[in-house]
């Protein structure tokens, strides 16, 4: 793994996609009017005759999409994570969920990464997916996986529902890293906590680890690209080893990963205190910029190290996050 | 799940000699699978027997697409696929039965349909997805897509409509059955949707409005729409859910016709009398 500031890749998912489809002549290409906002522009140039422009139209593309999957084809749908989940949730239970079909939605613009305000800030989309039954729910840290993340669920039973960030990301891992869905990952070992995180608050369970282990707090980081299947038996067995355990979200704290943990650890009886960081029950703001928002609503570094230093009930003032200076072209958690 | 049979699967076989028989043969048929639950569907099999009966007497077998957008109207193909041998009586009699795949409101386990949904307003958009998959292939398969007037006030409804002229899905029919029935009532009493001819031709549809009862008429609009080259094709067929079954009382609940014993009794004697006058 790389440390911070990360260095940054520009759209890696629009390259992949277009890579995959090369290979795989049953890749449909399926845009909801953010052609470019989602990176599959280069799709529309490179392979036009599998690009569909469905429009601003999202229950018609969600329908459409579930009979082209019918017929064999496997098509990639592209919008914003709210406009994917919300407004078209009827059509993708019962056109694509139910029939098990295999509809790749690809949701852009997860959580408060966006500073467009309530109506563009998917903090609910993970907890809409992961309710259908057949759904697979995807949330990746960094362009490593993003790089992979096409040709990593193309073949996966059902539908898929990927969340991605947007334009800018950043390079955690090192390049040989690879993305394994269905398989939470133990980045760091730690015996105090075992903090599960799954995509951009990757980069800030790893700063607050850090941060705390100058301060003799032993904190286990685990990465979970998949909220669904959930790799329970990782989650049970870093559970089991920690005294408290803590997860990071840019989400709401209901319904998503938190939750996802919360049922595994409970059904198999650990009783251990969890921790949800995330939204906390609200919706967002419209702001200037993202990491504002990343900071007010509770999802920065500084946010999960007074979370873990609190729930150990460890004396003094916690720990300070290390300063997110980020050169342009770089990337730092808040 | 095994995947249920839909009329398109290759090697489907099926002829109609008399259209007109086949639609009394889906009242007679739709009476009898309604008849053990003492209500149901079958105002849905009234107002669209002709219709149903024309797509059979015109689809190529295994080779034409059926959608069926309202899941309560999957007792008419259900009940025509039955008449033509490609559903087996045990299946037909257990129309909405406890455990029965030939559920009353139409599932991914419906034989018959390529496709079909419960919740309305939604099938229009498969015929879409059907139609640019066999655009892709190369196939000329036509899509017949039966659409209910109530589904118009769905918005999803419009947003496919405005996508099938856009990209000139000329392989496309819906069978827009108006029969002006919804559940709260007269849908026109609820939401204006006239004049329902002209929106659609507004949308760049090629439309016939027509008598959705007559035979010829419904034969004729088929091949009218077949050769509306660059534009899809909607039927906009006038019906009514208590035609062709006399003895209905006045006041039956287009939507949801109760049938008790008595009655169905009296309804098979007379499309029994009237499929026998038929062949006579």
């Amino acid at each position: 793994m790389r440390e911070p500031p990360y260095p940054t890749e520009l759209r890696p998912y629009g390259r992949a996609l277009v890579d995959l489809a090369r290979r795989r002549d049953e890749v449909l290409c399926l845009s909801g009017d953010l052609t470019r906002q989602c990176e599959v522009d280069l799709f529309q140039a490179e392979i036009p005759e599998r690009f569909i422009h469905a429009g601003m139209a999202e229950a018609n593309m969600m329908s459409m999409a579930g009979a082209l999957a019918r017929c064999g084809h496997i098509p990639f749908v592209h919008t914003f994570g709210v406009f994917a989940t919300r407004r078209p949730f009827d059509q993708i239970a019962n056109a694509i969920a139910y029939p098990g079909l295999p509809v790749r939605i690809i949701g852009f613009m997860p959580g408060v990464s966006t500073p467009g305000g309530p109506s563009h800030q998917a903090i609910d989309d993970v907890a809409l997916m992961r309710t259908l039954p057949n759904m697979t729910v995807v949330d990746v840290a960094d362009a490593v996986e993003v790089r992979q993340v096409a040709a990593a669920v193309i073949d996966l039973p059902g539908p898929v529902y990927v969340r991605l960030k947007r334009g800018e990301i950043p390079v955690i891992f090192d390049d040989d890293h690879v993305l394994r869905l269905g398989q939470a990952e133990v980045l760091l070992p730690g015996d105090d906590v075992a903090l599960f995180a799954s995509g951009m608050m990757l980069a800030a369970a790893l700063a607050a680890a850090r941060a705390l282990a100058s301060h003799a707090v032993s904190v286990s980081v685990i990465n979970v690209p998949t909220v669904k299947p959930l790799d329970t038996a990782t989650v049970r067995a870093a559970a089991a080893r920690a005294r408290v355990v803590v997860s990071a979200e840019n989400h709401t704290i209901i319904g998503g990963l938190g939750s996802a943990v919360a049922e595994t650890i409970a059904e198999a009886g650990l009783g251990r205190p969890l921790h949800r960081v995330g939204l906390r029950d609200t919706f967002a703001e419209g702001s200037l910029t993202a990491p504002y928002l990343f900071g007010k609503y509770g999802l920065s570094t500084q946010a999960l190290i007074e979370t873990i230093w609190s729930a150990l009930g460890r004396p003094g003032p916690p720990p300070e996050a290390p300063a997110a200076a980020a050169e342009s072209g770089e990337y730092s958690p808040v | 799940m095994s995947a249920p049979v839909p009329i398109s699967a290759p090697g489907t076989q099926w002829t109609v000699p008399d259209l007109r028989e086949l639609a009394l043969r889906i009242r007679l048929r739709a009476v009898r699978m309604v008849a053990p639950q003492g209500f149901g569907y079958l105002g849905q099999a009234l107002s669209s027997a002709e219709q149903v009966a024309a797509v059979f007497a015109t689809a190529r077998p295994g080779v034409d697409r059926l959608v069926c957008s309202p899941g309560h109207y999957v007792i008419g193909p259900f009940a025509a696929a039955a008449e033509l041998g490609l559903l087996s009586e045990d299946a037909a009699a257990g129309y909405g039965q406890n455990g029965s795949p030939v559920e009353a409101i139409g599932t991914e386990r419906s034989p018959v349909m390529d496709y079909t949904c419960g919740s309305l307003g939604q099938g229009l958009s498969a015929a879409l997805g059907f139609a640019l998959s066999d655009r892709l292939r190369g196939s000329g398969a036509r899509i017949f897509t039966m659409v209910s007037d109530g589904e118009l006030e769905e918005g999803q409804v419009w947003e496919a409509a405005l996508f099938a002229a856009h990209h000139h899905l000329d392989r496309l029919v819906v069978l827009l059955d108006a029969n002006n029935s919804q559940v709260d009532g007269p849908v026109d009493s609820i939401t204006t949707l006239e004049p329902i001819a002209a929106k659609w031709s507004a949308f760049g549809w090629h439309v016939q409005d027509l008598d959705g009862h007559d035979p010829d008429a419904l034969a004729a609009a088929l091949a009218g729409a077949a050769a509306a080259a660059g534009r899809p094709s909607v039927l906009v067929c006038r019906t009514s859910t208590r035609h062709g079954l006399d003895c209905l009382p006045p006041d039956a609940d287009g939507h949801f016709i109760k049938l008790p014993p008595e009655l169905a009794a009296a309804a098979v004697a007379e499309l029994t009398g009237k499929l026998e006058a038929r062949r006579a």
